[in-house]
């Protein structure tokens, strides 16, 4: 038996293969195909104070092992999640992790407001590659001195575990992971989508009607490892939770030896509904024949030259 | 509480979508761009005219995605189920389905989505309107209302006469129904010339009073059947097609907009949809 309950900071998961924000609905969508109470979290579709229709088709393209998409934070909003989704996560045993995004500062801490009444909502995850309105559009996440102020609102308003997803478009990955860390982040997910371009030719348009959008798939896993290698060795203290193109139980073991204390499993989702628990099979299986005991022994486990 | 919507269920209060390994037993080429597959699957597959399933088209990493298909029959006996798909070869996932080998095992997810109301459907002499590859769901309504003895006219068309799919078993579900088939060429190779929905407009002036119609097919061909509809003050149901990740509402990928400006899932609320509830630039 492989034990493979790990801890991101204080927060204790079962496993530690999570749901990736955006791609596993609120949490019940899939409840016949991949139970969530199976897995060691699940992320919620980002969260804000106020439902959103997101942007027009088409959203998404496939590209050479991956997808890009423009989806256009589309959501329910914080209200109908809490009503109507989070009991029932609840009642199923589900840890629930929610994915907060606003257009102002001000809309991240409406909406951990809101789920600090729901008492089952294990922690936060903070997406800040939103454009701040108030900040001439610049994404919160792109500037350290906008993420230290952005993280610590959200930090005074919860003694919950708090995430941040950070941005691999940032001009300076350390730096905004620090800048994270000091506004009062637990731990940190890395990475979220690449900033990226399909092109139609024929139309001499772009594929998707926002124009570019974030690059995710097996495509982009390597620039994920790498970055969740360089903010490990510069941060060896925080927790991270590593995602990018993992598809296999072999792809969460590598993210887990540059660092991460968990692995969240995104567009693999979208091939197979139920690759999270495929995948984590896969990585107890890896442990059995490796003679690894806990998988939480693997965690930067990488050894470099 | 939570809303019993967020799984969809079928008519009979259960979850009845599976993701199972299916493997390929025939495939038949029916038109110069089009060909059909079998897919044997291991149980039953309780699917509705209208639903589709999302099917591997690759082996590896590239092409990435499934990709949705609307199926076009169901033959469950045995505890095994047949599921039949016409697939129309447009980029890398289709052509890798036209070269699979026979025996291959892919992954299909099934059944997916809502589909048409036979019920109502089956109460009055619908039309059925099939442009093109748009044809596999209106095929396999045709087969159930013919099982259950309604009637209907089955509209046909296609760019040309090579490209006019399975007439045979169109034309034996039409006759099963005594209905009337109707084919139609855009370039007047075969049939009524024209478009698929001018036949139906001729029909209509001529006194066939259509009080709902079925309709898969290309855009313009979905557009042109609901601004009939919505004149004629019939019923249209539409089978749309969106690029799709997921096929299970996750993605948000699929989304289709709605007259009140909602914007969803045409996976899981569609992907048939009453014109009626439809944004306005498909009605025109």
């Amino acid at each position: 038996m492989v034990e493979l309950a790990v801890s991101v900071g204080a927060l204790r998961l079962a496993n530690p293969v999570l749901a990736a924000s955006g791609t596993f609905g609120y949490g019940l969508d899939l409840i016949d195909l991949c139970p969530p109470e199976r897995l060691g979290a699940v992320v919620s579709k980002g969260l804000s104070p106020l439902p959103r229709v997101g942007n027009p088709v088409p959203r998404i393209v496939e590209t050479a092992a991956g997808m890009i998409n423009a989806i256009g934070l589309q959501n329910i909003g914080v209200e109908a999640f809490c009503q109507e989704v989070a009991p029932e996560l609840a009642r199923r045993g589900a840890t629930v992790i929610v994915n907060v995004f606003g257009e102002r500062p001000e809309a991240y801490r409406e909406v951990i407001e809101r789920c600090e009444q729901v008492d089952s909502i294990a922690g936060y995850e903070l997406n800040v590659s939103c454009p701040n309105v108030d900040h001439g559009g610049m994404e919160f996440g792109h500037d350290p001195a906008q993420l230290v102020a952005l993280t610590a609102l959200c930090r005074a308003a919860t003694r919950r575990p708090l995430w941040v997803k950070l941005s691999p478009n940032a001009p300076h990955l350390v730096a905004t992971a620090q800048a994270a860390v000091d506004g009062g982040a637990d731990a940190l997910t890395l990475i979220n989508t690449l900033r990226a371009l399909a092109i139609d030719p024929y139309r001499r348009r772009p594929v998707l009607a926002s124009g570019c959008g974030g690059l995710s798939g097996p495509a982009i896993k390597p620039i994920a490892l790498r970055m969740v290698w360089e903010v490990h060795r510069a941060l060896p203290a925080v927790p991270l939770v590593g995602i990018g193109g993992i598809e296999s139980g072999r792809d969460a073991v590598e993210f887990l030896l540059a660092g991460a204390s968990a692995v969240q499993v995104g567009t693999a989702i979208f091939r197979q509904p139920s690759a999270p628990l495929r995948i984590l099979e896969e990585m107890e299986a890896f442990c059995e024949s490796q003679g690894v005991q806990e998988v939480r022994s693997l965690i930067g486990g990488l050894e470099w030259r | 509480m939570a809303k019993p919507t967020w799984v969809p269920h079928n008519g009979a209060r259960m979850i009845a979508r599976r993701d199972l390994t299916a493997r390929l037993t025939e495939r038949h080429d029916l038109s110069p761009t089009c060909f059909s597959l079998l897919l044997a699957c291991p149980e039953p597959v309780h699917a509705e005219p209208g639903q589709f399933g999302m099917l591997t088209c690759g082996s590896g990493m590239d092409p990435l995605l499934r990709r949705p298909f609307s199926i076009a029959g169901v033959h469950s006996a045995g505890g095994e189920a047949t599921v039949e798909l016409l697939v129309k070869e447009v980029g890398r996932g289709t052509g890798w389905l036209r070269r699979a080998p026979l025996g291959a095992t892919l992954d299909l997810l099934v059944p997916l989505g809502r589909g048409f109301d036979l019920e109502a459907a089956a109460t009055g002499r619908p039309a059925l309107v099939a442009g093109g590859i748009g044809l596999p769901p209106v095929l396999f309504a045709a087969q159930r209302l013919a099982e259950r003895g309604a009637c209907f006219d089955l509209f046909l068309g296609a760019v040309t006469a090579a490209e006019l799919l399975v007439v045979d078993r169109c034309r034996a579900a039409t006759d099963a129904a005594g209905g009337e088939l109707i084919l139609t060429t855009d370039d007047g190779s075969h049939g009524e010339a024209g478009f698929v929905t001018e036949a139906l407009r001729r029909r209509h002036a001529r006194g066939r009073r259509y009080q709902r119609v079925l309709a898969c097919g290309p855009d313009p061909m979905l557009q042109a059947v609901a601004g009939w509809a919505s004149e004629a003050g019939a019923v249209a149901e539409l089978s749309l097609e969106e690029p799709m990740a997921c096929g299970v509402g996750v993605c948000l990928g699929c989304v289709v907009e709605l007259a009140d400006g909602r914007r969803v899932a045409s996976c899981k609320e569609g992907p048939v949809f009453e014109a009626s509830r439809l944004a306005a630039h498909w009605r025109p």
